[in-house]
């Protein structure tokens, strides 16, 4: 019986092992709770500052299209029938009549009908995606392409 | 450890454990408590707003791409009433910059913020350099007085501006009877601004904006309205605007309408009258156009056209082959159709005539003559085929139809026929005018007068196609009438020729009826011409109200014709008929 007693003794770990296996498993877990608690400050705190920073980008995009606007409508201004009218008659310029007019062929030259303002539909080439699919394509979609779908082959059957 | 420190550590744990679960309760106490729900929805309302996101109007150019209505930005002028110091200062300072009321802007920036309301609008539309004078008399001041609130300090804190975009017309009132105005709320009115008014506008949309930044979300792309690019030519609508400003002075008239077409098209290169509005004063409009005055008289305005429109009677004539340009007719001064007798303008007898003899001396006896033996139903018929009576379709608000009476209705009698073959008796607009005799300059295909040559929405540019309205007379009769009004003006030496091209057109006197019938000595004179002959490019038609110098067309309409051609010609870059040609054999 001593000798089991003994044997128990031996191999039992002492109190203040047992103590401070507790006190490391819950500093252990502790940090882990502070590891996981400061990643996810560190994200959010980043998701933050980037949500701010998108905010503040749509007022300046607003604040921009204002600006483009003003500027074109300040253009006109600046260069409105009046104005340019004006300017010619301060620099000494006069209306032309028909009879001062001189007509020279000028071979194919062809004035254009109108002001294009933008591209004419249909004629656009599509767009190339920005993005390599990469970076939008998910996991599943990655291997099912690499997996199942078959491989370009290797050699091309060359024919004469 | 003994039993003492286990009882103390014991202790420890408990109070520790129970101020934990004090805690633990309290907040859900707190979380499921009814005014926690209040606090939630109350929070909910700061989370974020509600916006109205407006697109850009779309823009209105002129057929060369220069900007005939743009937008500006204008800011709303208001108050956060939790930071207002001093409502005194900031009511006279609107007062002086703005011109708003004082005793609005007092009581609005007055306002308790307890009371719930925590912003208050003092004045919309305050343009940049306002707001500008207005932030650097806020700095003044703060700088005087220092940010410290008193009774003595001034101080416009509180003052924000919230910008937004409002319609601008750089070119002011050129071609203000076709673009048309938007008013403070956005909404157009008259010409394109009101026929366009949902293109231009774009689609407006209500979007959820998260203020906290862990939830912004992407915004929709909510694009411009579409921009317009109209047939208009600038710098021919700012001469033929010149044109007729010159001439109401000139020749007492009440008001002049011209507009310039090109026959091969409908394309309107210019359409002028009076009165213009600068369209940055929109709010003038009453004092502009006072009672009954249409916006633009070109659409809108009603009038017994005269004898240009023996033109077309004259084609019916022709097309129908009642007669040729040869046929005989003797003038004795006076012919009876329906009861009613009808004299020429002069109340003369002209003698022996022909075709051309009638036009060249606008014999209305003649042209009445010849209506009747078109016959009343045939001579109707194509009346209604050049489209008197109807809207030409010109993408213009307020289009007016006119008005012709027909066989069958209860107010036409017989002697309409022979007064409506030289024009009086019916209502036209000279929009209908033009695009009827299109028919007769552009090989009898009569073309949709068009104002809007491309409509551009998202980057793209989508061309509008020139439309034929149909063709009321051949290939043939247009050319043989073409020839017969050159000739004619040519054998009078009119002064509507223009040296060195070849032109065709007609002159028009028409009397003004009252509600006694034809008693007033005031006329409409008006004049119709085109040219080249041999390839018209362009078509004028001239309509005076009223002249006071003389009441003739072809002394006060056909000067007018001559003076627009001479200016349209130079920038349309259409050389005189002999050089054209010979550029044209060259080729």
């Amino acid at each position: 019986m001593n000798r089991v007693n003994s044997l128990t003794q031996a191999y039992s770990q002492a109190p203040w092992r047992k103590q401070l296996q507790w006190i490391g498993l819950f500093l252990l877990l502790l940090i882990m709770v502070a590891l996981v608690a400061g990643i996810y400050l560190s994200v959010t705190a980043r998701a933050a500052t980037i949500g701010r920073q998108v905010q503040g980008i749509y007022v300046e995009m607003e604040k921009v299209e204002r600006n483009i606007e003003d500027l074109q409508t300040q253009l006109a201004y600046l260069t409105s029938n009046t104005v340019i009218e004006e300017r010619a008659a301060e620099l000494g310029f006069q209306p032309v009549n028909p009879d001062q007019m001189i007509y020279v062929e000028v071979p194919g030259y062809k004035r254009p009908e109108q002001a294009t303002l933008g591209s004419i539909p249909g004629k656009a080439m599509p767009s190339e995606p920005v993005l390599a699919p990469e970076y939008t394509q998910s996991l599943f979609d990655w291997l099912r392409e690499r997996v199942f779908e078959p491989a370009a082959p290797l050699l091309v059957e060359m024919r004469p | 450890m003994n039993k003492e420190q286990a009882w103390r550590y014991s202790t420890l744990g408990i109070l520790l454990t129970a101020l934990a679960a004090f805690v633990v309760i309290q907040m859900l106490r707190i979380q499921l408590s009814p005014e926690a729900k209040v606090l939630r929805e109350q929070g909910a309302i700061y989370s974020g707003e509600w916006r109205i996101i407006t697109p850009a109007r779309g823009q209105i150019y002129d057929r060369w791409g220069h900007l005939l209505a743009g937008n500006r930005t204008v800011y709303e002028a208001g108050v956060d009433l939790v930071d207002v110091e001093d409502p005194t200062s900031i009511a006279f300072a609107l007062n002086a910059i703005v011109g708003t009321e004082y005793e609005d802007a007092f009581a609005a920036a007055s306002q308790d913020p307890a009371s719930g309301t925590v912003y208050a609008t003092l004045a919309r539309f305050v343009t940049e350099e306002q707001k500008v004078r207005l932030e650097e008399l806020a700095a003044q001041m703060e700088n005087t007085y220092g940010d410290e609130a008193g009774d003595q300090n001034k101080s416009l804190a509180g003052l924000r501006f919230t910008p937004s975009l409002q319609r601008s017309y750089p070119e002011k009132s050129l071609a203000s009877n076709i673009l048309g105005f938007v008013n403070w709320e956005g909404e157009g009115f008259f010409g394109i601004e009101e026929r366009f008014d949902e293109q231009l506008a774009g689609v407006t949309k209500y979007v959820w904006i998260s203020r906290d930044p862990n939830k912004v979300e992407e915004q929709p792309e909510i694009p411009s309205g579409a921009s317009l690019v109209l047939t208009i030519d600038r710098a021919m609508q700012s001469e033929v605007e010149k044109i007729v400003d010159k001439t109401i002075t000139e020749t007492g008239s009440e008001s002049a309408t011209i507009i310039v077409m090109d026959p091969r098209t409908g394309d309107i290169l210019a359409m002028a009258t009076s009165p213009r509005l600068d369209l940055n004063e929109f709010w003038r409009y009453g004092e502009v156009f006072e009672g009954a005055t249409p916006f633009n008289r070109a659409v809108s305005g009603t009038y017994e056209p005269g004898s240009v429109f023996k033109v077309l009677t004259m084609a019916s004539a022709l097309d129908s082959d009642t007669v040729k340009p040869q046929t005989p007719f003797l003038d004795t001064g006076a012919i009876e159709v329906g009861g009613t007798v009808i004299r020429n303008w002069d109340s003369g007898a002209w003698g022996p005539q022909d075709m051309l003899g009638c036009m060249q001396h606008s014999l209305n006896v003649c042209l009445a003559w010849v209506a009747t033996k078109v016959g009343a139903n045939k001579f109707y018929s194509y009346m209604d085929t050049f489209g008197f009576g109807h809207l030409t379709g010109i993408d213009l608000g307020l289009e007016n139809p006119g008005r012709l009476k027909q066989p069958g209705d209860s107010d036409w009698y017989e002697a309409d026929l022979g007064t409506n073959a030289f024009g009086q008796g019916i209502a036209v607009t000279p929009v209908q005018m033009v695009a009827a005799i299109s028919a007769v300059a552009n090989d009898g295909k009569m073309m949709v007068p068009r104002i809007v040559l491309s409509i551009v929405e998202e980057g793209k540019q989508y061309n509008t196609s020139p439309q034929v309205a149909g063709m009321p007379i051949s290939n043939e009769t247009a050319h043989e009438l073409t020839k017969m009004l050159a000739t004619s003006l040519e054998i009078e030496s009119s002064i509507a020729l223009v040296d060195g091209y070849r032109v065709a057109g007609k002159t028009g006197t028409a009397e003004i009826p009252t509600p006694f019938g034809y008693t007033s000595s005031q006329t409409n004179a008006s004049f119709v011409g085109w040219g080249p002959v041999d390839d018209p490019r362009f078509l004028v038609y001239v309509w005076l109200e009223k002249p006071t110098i003389s009441p003739w067309g072809s002394v006060v309409a056909a000067p007018v014709f001559k003076e627009v051609v001479e200016r349209i010609v130079v920038l349309m870059n259409l050389p005189p008929d002999d050089i054209r040609k010979r550029l044209l054999e060259s080729q």
